[in-house]
């Protein structure tokens, strides 16, 4: 075979993946739906085409996306160095939580919002990235698995969510749950219709990952160390700066992910937002980074492909009373197989 | 003196959960599978448990189905893992998620919703003729089965790793799977059984939750649990004697942090329910020098 | 005359492609100190594990004590009384002696008779002479110690025929001596034993009877009768069958050229602390001038890496200062040495060399992602600049690849090996340091890769070539230095070149 040849293949080999991965995810639904005594046809239609059926699908769609997206790159940028950010959640929360802490303290200043959004964007960077820092840190320097410390970090930023969400300078005094006062005007982003007005900064974090990751000293470094730590250290990348470098980047994109959530959808914050379907963000974000084997660059489409089936499965609990954690469910095998196909074909190419 | 025995009694009750569950994690770990999916089993034995016992109003019955969830996990984790040589974390992290969906799934198949909820039936107690009466020790004796089950669990475990010989063969594998290999111990066959026996006794510990703690299900019951037990395994060095200690000293931190939020007024509560987690953390920093590995946990093993 | 104890008719085993093992017959006697003598590659090892069941042959039959026996696993062979004793100790670093040798032992799951194990492993180390402590971890022991209980483990499950891999990599003279003396005590009692090396030493000490292999072929047997240094230096290192050993070897026009009288590498009396598979370095010193190739000669795990690795990170010196054009980079990162026009091409070129993920082109930015050419701002990545050199390189280089986006893990062997020396040229080059970089190749990218060196000689540039193979360092090199053990026995010009005497020198005879 010609070298030319065998990059198509690998193309083609790349595309039957993700369509084995399509046919498999909607198998699996199909068994579970017919198991508890559905329509599957009715089923698969609702999943799929709900999106498309109504502007108020598409526009809960993208809502679900924008999130989605940014829960997403942060499992997958410290991924790419094969370590596991559980943490987007917290780092969600962190940023939203320390976003509306800043806008509800510069409020009374009246600063215009060409000034307050960018502020408080700037606050869900900085505070995400750092939460997400401590566990680049305790990796780098005590060797305590990020898995474990990301998911204790969740649990800190709940209860801190919480904290401020109950505090006397924050609270909403006319509520009985943790929920805070409404930020002023100018910190909040408005809409284009339906969409919300933050779909401008997934644009641009979208383009933001992609330079980079695929433009930068920093992101050939980071590539480089997932892919052989032993020849990146041979050739001069220090793997501690890197992965703390890693983590940092992940937590910021969901800092911003936190602080849009706040400032675009709830205008407050509320105890544990950033849920959708039953679960939250963060850990759908690992299972959308793992269907695309933790490509940034594929991730955008696959946050894309969850939501339509988020608000499918919405809508199919809603329509038709098919509990929701049946497609919930269904992604974690099916990541557990397109995770077996891949290993099974990476070992024929090697 | 009757405040710290029932401060002790309730420790105990979470002590049982941590350390089952840590066991649990630790006895695969000894054969080189880092079992991260802890929570996702305590989820779904949680669930399955509560419901068999509810249904056949055994307690027993409850249990059983509890532990048969766990070695469910066990073995889908042992097969993947060994067949395809899939990464122990990710297929960790996919059977969490996959245990917390099945959970609720499951409770809503079977029970859906009902104005008032069901109660589970009550595990049988075990009281120890007048040790049970005198105070502070009886905050250690005067429990349900389980309790007793986690000490005996706990004693067996230091019993096979330390005193066997295939429990030396086992920890073998753990450190040195070529080891193992080269004196004629199926690497593999070992790692399935410690994986599928770990699960079932974290799905004991799922079951605990629901069957003998709160008697009722409610979704997210075990609430991150299943991963501090992953932290005290860690910090336990993988030793079943230091995992009762780690699983009571989170206990007692659990625990205290309830009772103070109540009696603080000073400092906001959301701190005290913040406590175990940032502990665990703090823990594993100061402990670092103190904290081994078996040297292959998390690895796969071929030979060639 | 003894009965055949071991014989292998028509062993074959290939690793994918890679050939291990070509219709090996092999015969091992009762009573026997038989050695297995070979360079590094040769197969030996390969041989034996397939003898302990720890790989299947694709081909071939195993008899042993006349009976065909099939060895599926390391359980199979112990039953046949086969204890092996590994190149890479097998013990378990947590536990003690008594722990490692009870492991494999029969008997009750159930209990642990620590007591009574440890007296039987007293009386069986007693009686062959092998002491050790018996409660220590093993980590805390020595590389002999820790051999010697891996022999006591192999006879106390019963060995009669004990297999060891390379045994004295990491052992003193005295040890060894003593392990000889071990070793005549075992025969008397009935134990066979086979003796895998690269030691010519050791094997005129030792052995009654020597199998000598070449590139994965017996090359012959020799009885204790024949036995003598040349006969094993030339069967060693030399191609039996004279018509295949012109067309074998690559040929390579080394002009005469000028020598600076500057050096560009200077190392002087640099000590590394050894560890389990390299005995470190000891105290080394040479010069290497521009316009020279120089060549370390070396059988693997002698400290050859070591050397290849503390130019590119000085940070691993013990002692000792390393300089580059008269300056020093004792306290210098990779990418401060590499500023200073040095480059590297790593020993295997898979684990150290690539991104096997990346594509040519950003294997050939790794290492220079500091360099200004390829930056822009600092903080971009130029990747059109980065294009033209891997274009470059792939011109160059004939690296054969449609362009510079293919996957590296795409790439043959011989085509990623040229990529790495090729990405070496990127930037002006003072020294290259180079381990390895033909090993496996076919013969017509040798005499690629070594044209290209010879360029960057004559250009009066360096180049420190670290390698196993002795005819391609004699083809090539300016001068060669020979190492063994960690230290620096001899640097030979290139009118000395003895393929004898430096053959004799890297067995450390």
């Amino acid at each position: 075979m010609t070298q030319k040849n065998k990059a198509y293949s690998l193309i083609l080999n790349n595309l039957i993946i993700y369509g084995i991965a399509i046919i498999l995810a909607l198998g699996v639904i199909s068994i579970f739906v017919a198991i508890l005594g559905y329509n599957v046809w009715d089923a698969l239609r609702t999943l799929l085409t709900t999106s498309f059926k109504s502007s108020f699908g598409f526009s809960e769609t993208i809502k679900k996306a924008i999130p989605l997206l940014f829960a997403t790159y942060a499992f997958t940028i410290p991924f790419m160095i094969k370590f596991f950010n559980i943490g987007g959640w917290g780092q969600m929360l962190f940023g939203g939580t320390m976003t509306v802490v800043v806008g509800l303290t510069l409020g009374p200043l009246g600063l215009p919002a060409i000034i307050m959004i960018p502020l408080l964007l700037l606050v869900g960077i900085v505070s995400g990235g750092v939460f997400a820092l401590v566990a680049g840190f305790l990796k780098a320097k005590y060797n305590i698995n990020p898995i474990i410390s990301t998911i204790m970090l969740n649990f800190i930023a709940y209860q801190f969510v919480n904290f401020i969400a109950t505090s006397d300078a924050f609270k909403d005094p006319l509520e009985g749950h943790p929920i805070t006062q409404k930020l002023s005007e100018s910190s909040l982003m408005g809409f284009f219709g339906e969409i919300p007005a933050s779909i401008i900064v997934a644009f641009i974090a979208i383009i933001f990952v992609y330079l980079v990751m695929k433009r930068t000293r920093l992101g050939f470094e980071i590539t480089s160390v997932g892919q052989n730590l032993i020849a990146s250290q041979t050739y001069g990348i220090n793997f501690s700066k890197t992965i703390m470098v890693a983590f940092f980047i992940g937590g910021a994109l969901a800092g911003i992910g936190g602080s849009l959530e706040v400032i675009n959808i709830h205008g407050k914050l509320i105890e544990g937002f950033a849920k959708t379907s039953g679960a939250q963000f963060g850990i759908f974000g690992v299972l959308t980074s793992l269907v695309v084997a933790g490509n940034p660059l594929a991730v955008p489409f696959a946050a894309f492909f969850m939501s339509v089936l988020l608000v499918g499965a919405d809508s199919l609990q809603r329509t038709m009373q098919v509990p929701v954690e049946v497609v919930f469910l269904s992604q974690a095998i099916i990541v557990m197989f397109v995770v077996i196909i891949r290993e099974k074909y990476g070992k024929g190419n090697k | 003196m009757a405040f710290i025995t029932s401060f002790i009694e309730s420790v105990l009750v979470y002590t049982t959960v941590y350390t089952l569950a840590s066991l649990g994690i630790l006895i695969s770990g000894r054969t080189g599978i880092f079992n991260v999916a802890g929570e996702g089993i305590m989820l779904a034995s949680a669930s399955a448990g509560f419901l068999a016992a509810f249904l056949s109003g055994s307690w027993l019955i409850g249990f059983l189905a509890g532990a048969l969830m766990g070695a469910f996990f066990g073995l889908i984790l042992a097969f993947v893992h060994e067949t395809f040589k899939v990464n122990q974390f990710i297929l960790g992290i996919c059977l969490v998620i996959f245990g917390s969906g099945l959970s609720d799934l499951l409770y809503k198949l079977v029970i859906g919703v009902r104005l008032s909820a069901p109660i589970a039936p009550d595990t049988l107690r075990i009281t120890i003729p007048f040790l049970s009466k005198v105070p502070i020790i009886s905050g250690f004796l005067n429990h349900d089965v389980i309790v007793y089950f986690m000490y005996a669990a706990t004693f067996t475990a230091w019993w096979f790793f330390y005193r066997t010989k295939i429990g030396l063969e086992t920890r073998a594998i753990g450190e040195n799977p070529k080891a193992a290999d080269v004196v004629g111990i199926n690497v593999s066959r070992r790692r399935y059984l410690a994986t599928i026996i770990g699960s079932s006794l974290i799905g004991i510990a799922g079951a605990y939750l629901t069957i003998a703690i709160t008697k009722t299900y409610s979704p997210d019951i075990s609430a991150g649990r299943g991963f501090m037990a992953v932290g005290i395994a860690i910090f336990a060095s993988w030793k079943p004697q230091r995992a009762i200690l780690g699983g009571f000293i989170f206990a007692f931190i659990e625990v205290m942090s309830f009772q103070l939020q109540i009696i603080s007024d000073k400092i906001p509560y959301q701190f005290f329910l913040m406590l175990p987690f940032i502990s665990i953390l703090v823990i594993m920093v100061v402990f670092k020098k103190h904290i081994e590995f078996p040297a292959s946990v998390g690895k796969p093993y071929s030979r060639e | 005359m003894a009965a055949d104890y071991i014989n292998c008719k028509n062993i074959s085993k290939a690793f994918g492609v890679v050939k291990a093992l070509d219709s090996i017959d092999f015969v091992v006697k009762k009573g026997e100190i038989h050695g297995l003598l070979g360079e590094n590659g040769a197969g030996k090892s390969t041989l034996m594990n397939i003898l302990y069941g720890l790989y299947r042959p694709n081909k071939g039959e195993i008899f042993l004590d006349g009976k065909k026996t099939i060895i599926k696993s390391p359980l199979d062979s112990i039953k046949n009384g086969i204890g092996m004793v590994h190149q890479i100790s097998t013990l378990v670093p947590e536990f003690t002696a008594v722990e490692n040798i009870m492991l494999g032992s029969e008997g009750e799951k159930l209990t642990l008779h620590t007591a009574r194990e440890r007296e039987k492993i007293k009386e069986i180390s007693e009686e062959f002479g092998l002491q050790f402590p018996v409660d220590v971890k093993i980590k805390e022991l020595s590389a002999g110690i820790k051999q010697k209980i891996e022999i006591v483990r192999a006879l106390y499950s019963g060995a009669t025929l004990l297999i060891l891999d390379e045994p004295t990599t990491s052992l003193v003279e005295s040890e060894f001596q003593q392990l000889l003396k071990s070793l005549k005590v075992f025969v008397e009692k009935g134990v066979t034993v086979v003796f895998i090396t690269h030691k010519i030493k050791e094997v005129m000490e030792a052995c009654t009877a020597v199998t000598v292999m070449r590139k994965g072929k017996v090359q012959a047997r020799v009885e204790k009768e024949e036995l003598g240094i040349e006969k094993l230096v030339k069967l060693m290192f030399m191609e039996q069958n004279i018509e295949v050993t012109e067309s074998a070897l690559p040929k390579v026009n080394l002009p005469e050229i000028e020598i600076s009288k500057n050096p560009v590498l200077q190392v002087k009396n640099i000590s590394i602390t050894g560890n389990d598979t390299s005995p470190g370095l000891k105290d080394i010193s040479f010069d290497i001038f521009g316009g020279e190739i120089f060549g370390v000669a070396a059988v693997s795990g002698n400290g050859e890496k070591n050397i290849a690795e503390c130019i590119i990170n000085p940070s691993v010196l013990h002692s000792g200062d390393i300089l580059i054009n008269g300056e020093s980079i004792k306290n210098n990162s990779p990418l401060d040495v590499f500023a200073k026009g040095v480059s590297y091409t790593p020993e295997d070129r898979i684990k150290e060399g690539i991104l096997n993920e990346g594509s040519i082109k950003e294997n050939v930015l790794l290492g220079h992602q500091e360099e200004e050419r390829f930056l822009k701002k600092k903080l971009f990545i130029d990747w059109n600049e980065t294009a033209l050199a891997a274009r470059d390189v792939i011109k160059e280089f004939n690296v054969d690849t449609p362009d510079e986006e293919l996957s590296m893990r795409r790439l043959s062997g011989g085509n990623i090996q040229k990529a790495i020396i090729g990405r070496a040229f990127v930037s002006p080059l003072k020294l290259l340091v180079t381990h390895n970089p033909t090993s496996g190749l076919d013969i017509s990218t040798v005499e690629f890769i070594f044209k290209k060196l010879v360029e960057l000689r004559n250009s009066g540039s360096s180049v420190l070539f670290v390698n196993e193979d002795l005819d391609e360092l004699m083809i090539v090199s300016d001068r060669i230095a020979v190492l063994h053990d960690g230290k620096l026995k001899g640097i030979f010009k290139r009118s000395e070149y003895d393929k004898y005497k430096i053959g004799l020198m890297m067995i450390g005879g």
